[in-house]
């Protein structure tokens, strides 16, 4: 039995999914008996995805295809790999390749470039220059140096990094090279004036010789340049030395050319050797610090990152704060809470989100003393729960006073038709009038909501022991005083002031029986202990 | 496999079956590119009648070597040669001999079909890279040649571009720096304090500290019975031929320091001669306990206990200073090292430059000529201090990269716990750094590590294009072709 008729048997409607169950099914069909599942526990599965490949046995129908096909053939054939390179290296390799073998000689003819031939990607480095000009350019670098070895400074370091976004895409990765480097030493400009003082008398000088090398080795590593000093042969030459008179020659032999990007050329020009310096040295000293050091340095970061987090804590919580104190905002419609059905939904929900609050900041109070900065707790006057305040009225309040307004707004002229409650609520009351109107304000009791009948209400005094209870009871009657009876503890007429009148009378009968008690016991034992003594 | 077809795979290989060689100071590896494993490893030594020596002196003279299993049989009159020493090959005519033996005889090659791929170490010369290049141009047909720098395969063969390759093999300790899969030269450091400087110092402890036991290699023996040291040894000898050769001998016997090697060293977990007087006494303590003892059985059956001094040869290799060789002779054999390696310049057409004042302006010396004279006669550097020092010597941007990925290989590296105690010196002394080290874990592989990157990187589809013919060596000259093509 599959899930299906399950379904079926209970007359379950089955949506769109169905025919594509069914596909899946005929589909499963043939799996099923590959997988080696059981069909019985398969059918189970019904409309489930299976929690397990079962097309993963594949089996008999693949071997079947293969046995099929036609071996496709395979021919080794000779191909030339650096086609590319001046076309005259005839290195002749040999691969296999799919494909007949006239086919592929076909495509040989045609000269088909070799497959990994567009890997094989050349940096645009400029040609250098011939000699004489070099030594112009030269002299034009060292004129420029000396000139203005510090206003040049300022306006390189204005130059921002240049965005790639024009179509010369040769020359990015060149530019792309610098950005990094540029990036990389973004700070600290004051010092190196300083420095930079200092470091140009005791410039390189560079030979044609060398240059000519470093140019060479530029391309051969397409600007790798730790390889590239790696196999610079001349001495007395930093890794630093080699980029910046390859930047500065560059940007040179550029700038005599037509069509030149103008990012690259001030990419290249903005290339400060001291500040890859101090750069270096600011990480071979980061490098060199002690594990103590670095410990310290950790915890440090842990501690800033824990006052961050009281930092943040303490404006979220002044946030709430704020709130608290700003007047709630109607947010949507109060149509809800014209019925009275609406109405007490309202009341209820507001009673419990009250109590939350009052909760929240009680045990927040007992919680957070003594920790973190708190921000200083509400006074429970300000609460919501104690409203006298236009300031502090609940949703239902304030609908009740709009409603007010509203009717005084409509009906201005016909004044009669206000009502008592109406002008009851309008008014502010006086204690008598409070007492009069029975008016009373549960400041810090612990109320159920909804409306409650006070004859049902359970006196605090009568949470005593039962035997206690009965022996009060039986007091009353004897002093006769009248009570509902039976289990019901209660005066007859259940007003305010009997209850409190009767909860206090229950106390106080409750405690005169303890006393009593009491006296009994010591008496009793006075008589003992006479009576051991022989004095009766 | 050719991806020339269908351009939508990523496969980066293309299968040309190039040959690999990767001659090694011990082992020589010669195989297919694109194979997991060479198809042949045979010692670097090969074995000659002496009297066919006298013979080929003269013109037209022909010898006859013998390569592989075959040396190891006892022939009167009969030399045992190692073809190289530093992984450079010394005696040109057997290597000649050697390669052209495999490969007509052994992988019946035909050399027109396939270019080879040849690994070098990082300290060869321009004149001895040339002549690599002309002996294999003239003795062997291959269409085009290729030399790998064998820290190069290495970091290929892990598949990280950027890394430190440790290369602890038979003649010489290695740490090279490889950037993009280029190794930096002037950062390598190599020493020779590696494998034949543990068998050096095994054979000289057996002999300082069991005179009466006799060292005798495993083909003369014909039976023998099992007694522990202070017992004399019980064993019959072989009937032989006369005139055993002593190079013959002493090949012998190095497979005897090798199973040694194999079977009893470990290294302790810190220095074992320490400043502190009072802790290495108990660190020595702690390693001479009954716990660490092990026999080993000499060939003639004889088994000597050692305990602390199987730590303490493993040592050596960390801190070869503080053991001298009781044999006088060996302490000459291992003048101290520094490791630092003089380089032949690659451009040898250097002039004096042209604009001579200038010149002398700057006369600064380069960084790496002055520590060569700080550090010839002080310091010598063990494994961990060779390797600190090359990670200083790098440069700062790469430092912590390449201290990253730290690939340790080479047979000797197999010694256990020899990465452990590499991985808490130099955490030590680079806090900054975090250090990782990598070594295979299969030992065959790490043998083999440089020729199977040598493997890789001659089956990928990209490299054809590196390949030097004959024409374009000829045509460009080697000056350019070897700082230009092989880098």
């Amino acid at each position: 039995m599959s899930a299906s008729d399950i379904l079926d048997v209970l007359n379950v409607q089955r949506g769109e999914g169905a025919p594509a169950k069914k596909k899946q099914k005929t589909n499963n069909g043939k799996t099923q008996r590959q997988s080696g599942m059981a069909r019985e526990l398969y059918n189970l599965l019904g409309p489930n995805t299976p929690p397990v490949s079962l097309s993963a046995g594949g089996g008999s129908s693949a071997v079947k295809d293969k046995l099929n096909l036609k071996p496709s053939p395979w021919s080794r054939i000779g191909f030339t790999p650096q086609k590319s390179e001046k076309g005259k290296s005839n290195l002749k390799l040999y691969h296999w390749v799919k494909g007949s073998k006239e086919l592929l000689e076909q495509e040989a003819i045609e000269e088909k470039p070799y497959f990994f031939d567009k890997f094989d990607l050349k940096p645009d480095i400029p040609e250098l220059v011939d000699e004489e000009t070099y030594d112009r350019l030269m002299e034009e670098i060292r004129r420029e140096k000396s000139k203005n070895s510090i206003p040049t400074e300022t306006t390189n370091d204005d130059t921002k990094p240049a965005s790639n976004d024009n179509n010369d895409n040769k020359t990015t990765e060149l530019v792309n090279g610098i950005d990094k480097e540029k990036e990389s030493r973004a700070d600290s400009k004051e010092k190196e004036h300083k420095e930079d003082g200092d470091k140009s008398p005791a410039e390189t000088e560079w030979s044609y010789e060398e240059t000519k090398q470093l140019f060479v080795l530029c391309n051969d590593f397409e600007l790798k340049w730790h390889a590239i000093f790696d196999r610079f042969t001349y001495p007395g030459k930093t890794l630093e030395d080699l980029k910046e008179h390859f930047y500065l020659l560059c940007g040179k032999i550029l700038k005599n050319k037509p069509n030149v990007n103008p990012q690259l050329l001030d990419s290249l020009n903005s290339y400060s050797k001291s500040k890859e310096i101090e750069r270096k040295q600011y990480l071979e000293n980061l490098l060199t610090r002690t594990p103590a050091e670095i410990a310290e340095e950790e915890s440090l970061v842990v501690e800033a990152r824990r006052f961050e987090l009281a930092a943040k804590k303490m404006l979220v919580e002044r946030s709430n704060l704020l709130t608290l104190f700003d007047s709630p905002q109607t947010s949507q419609s109060v149509q809800q809470y014209r019925s009275s059905q609406g109405l007490t939904n309202l009341y209820n929900s507001l009673m419990i989100m009250d109590k939350h609050q009052k909760r929240k900041q009680l045990s927040f109070q007992k919680g957070s003393s003594g920790r973190d900065p708190i921000p200083p707790s509400i006074p429970v006057a300000a609460s919501s729960s104690f409203k006298k305040d236009r300031g502090f009225q609940t949703h239902l309040q304030q609908y009740l006073s709009g409603l007010l307004k509203q009717n005084q707004a409509n009906n201005n002229g016909i004044k009669q038709e206000k009502s008592a409650v109406q002008q009851l609520l309008a008014k502010k009351l006086t204690v008598k009038e409070e007492e009069a109107y029975g008016l009373y304000y549960h400041a810090n009791e612990k109320l159920t909501p909804g409306v409650i009948l006070r004859s049902g209400q359970r006196l605090p005094g009568l949470s005593q022991r039962q035997s206690t209870l009965k022996s009060v009871s039986s007091l009353l009657q004897e002093l006769d005083i009248p009570t509902v009876g039976g289990t019901n503890w209660k005066p007859i007429m259940p007003t305010r002031k009997t209850m409190t009148k009767f909860d206090e009378l229950l106390r106080a009968s409750a405690t005169l029986l303890e006393v009593k008690k009491a006296k009994d016991k010591l008496e009793s034992e006075i008589k003992l202990i006479k009576s051991q003594r022989g004095l009766q | 496999m050719s991806s020339g077809g269908n351009t939508s795979s990523v496969y980066a290989g293309d299968e040309i079956n190039a040959i690999v060689l990767d001659p090694g100071s011990y082992n020589t590896r010669i195989g297919y590119a694109g194979d997991d494993f060479p198809k042949v490893v045979v010692p670097s030594y090969y074995g000659i009648d002496k009297n066919d020596i006298a013979k080929s002196n003269a013109p037209g003279g022909k010898t006859r070597r013998v390569f592989g299993e075959d040396i190891n049989l006892p022939r009167s009159n009969f030399e045992t040669n190692p073809i190289l020493k530093d992984s450079e090959i010394q005696d040109w005519d057997a290597a000649v001999d050697q390669y052209s033996h495999y490969f007509n005889k052994v992988l019946k090659l035909d050399y027109k079909e396939q270019p080879i791929l040849i690994t070098e170490p990082v300290w060869t010369s321009n004149q001895y890279r040339q002549q690599l290049i002309d002996t294999f141009f003239e003795k062997f047909d291959f269409p085009a040649l290729y030399l790998a720098k064998s820290p190069t395969c290495i970091s290929f063969q892990q598949g990280r571009p950027n890394c430190l390759v440790v290369d602890i093999g038979h003649d010489s300790v290695s740490v090279t720096p490889v950037i993009d899969g280029i190794s930096l030269l002037k950062n390598s450091m190599k020493t020779n304090y590696a494998g034949r400087f543990l068998s050096d110092h095994i054979q000289d402890l057996l002999a300082h500290k069991f005179p009466e036991a006799k060292i005798e290699p495993r083909y003369r023996i014909k039976s023998k019975n099992p007694t522990v040291f202070p017992t004399a040894a019980d064993y019959t000898t072989k009937p032989l031929n006369e005139n055993i050769t002593t190079s013959f001998d002493d090949y012998q016997k190095e497979k005897i320091w090798h199973e040694f090697k194999e079977s009893m060293l470990e290294v302790p977990e810190k220095k074992l001669n320490n400043l502190n007087a009072s802790q290495s006494n108990s660190i020595k303590e702690f390693y001479s306990s009954d716990a660490n003892k092990r026999l080993f059985e000499l060939p003639t059956g004889q088994s000597v206990e050692l305990s602390l001094d199987r730590y303490a040869l493993a040592d050596t290799l960390f801190d070869p200073e503080s053991y001298p060789f009781h044999n006088a002779d060996l302490n000459e054999k291992y003048p101290p090292s520094n490791g630092e390696i003089s380089l032949a310049n690659t451009f040898d057409d250097y002039k004096p430059l042209k604009r001579a004042r200038k010149a002398e302006s700057n006369q600064s010396t380069p960084p790496l000529s002055q520590d060569d004279h700080n550090g010839n006669h002080t310091e010598i550097r063990g494994l961990s201090s060779l390797i600190s020092s090359t990670l200083s010597s790098v440069d700062i941007d790469l430092r912590s990269s390449v201290a990253h990925n730290i690939i340790i290989t080479g047979g000797v590296s197999l010694i256990p716990q020899l990465t452990e105690r590499l991985y808490t010196e130099l955490t030590n002394s680079n806090p900054g750094l975090k250090i990782r080290l990598h070594a295979v874990g299969n030992s065959s592989e790490r043998f083999n590590q440089a020729w199977i990157g040598g493997s890789i990187l001659a089956s990928l589809g990209t490299f054809h294009q590196m390949w030097v013919s004959k024409e374009e060596y000829q045509e460009v000259g080697p000056d350019r072709i070897l700082s230009q093509r092989f880098r």
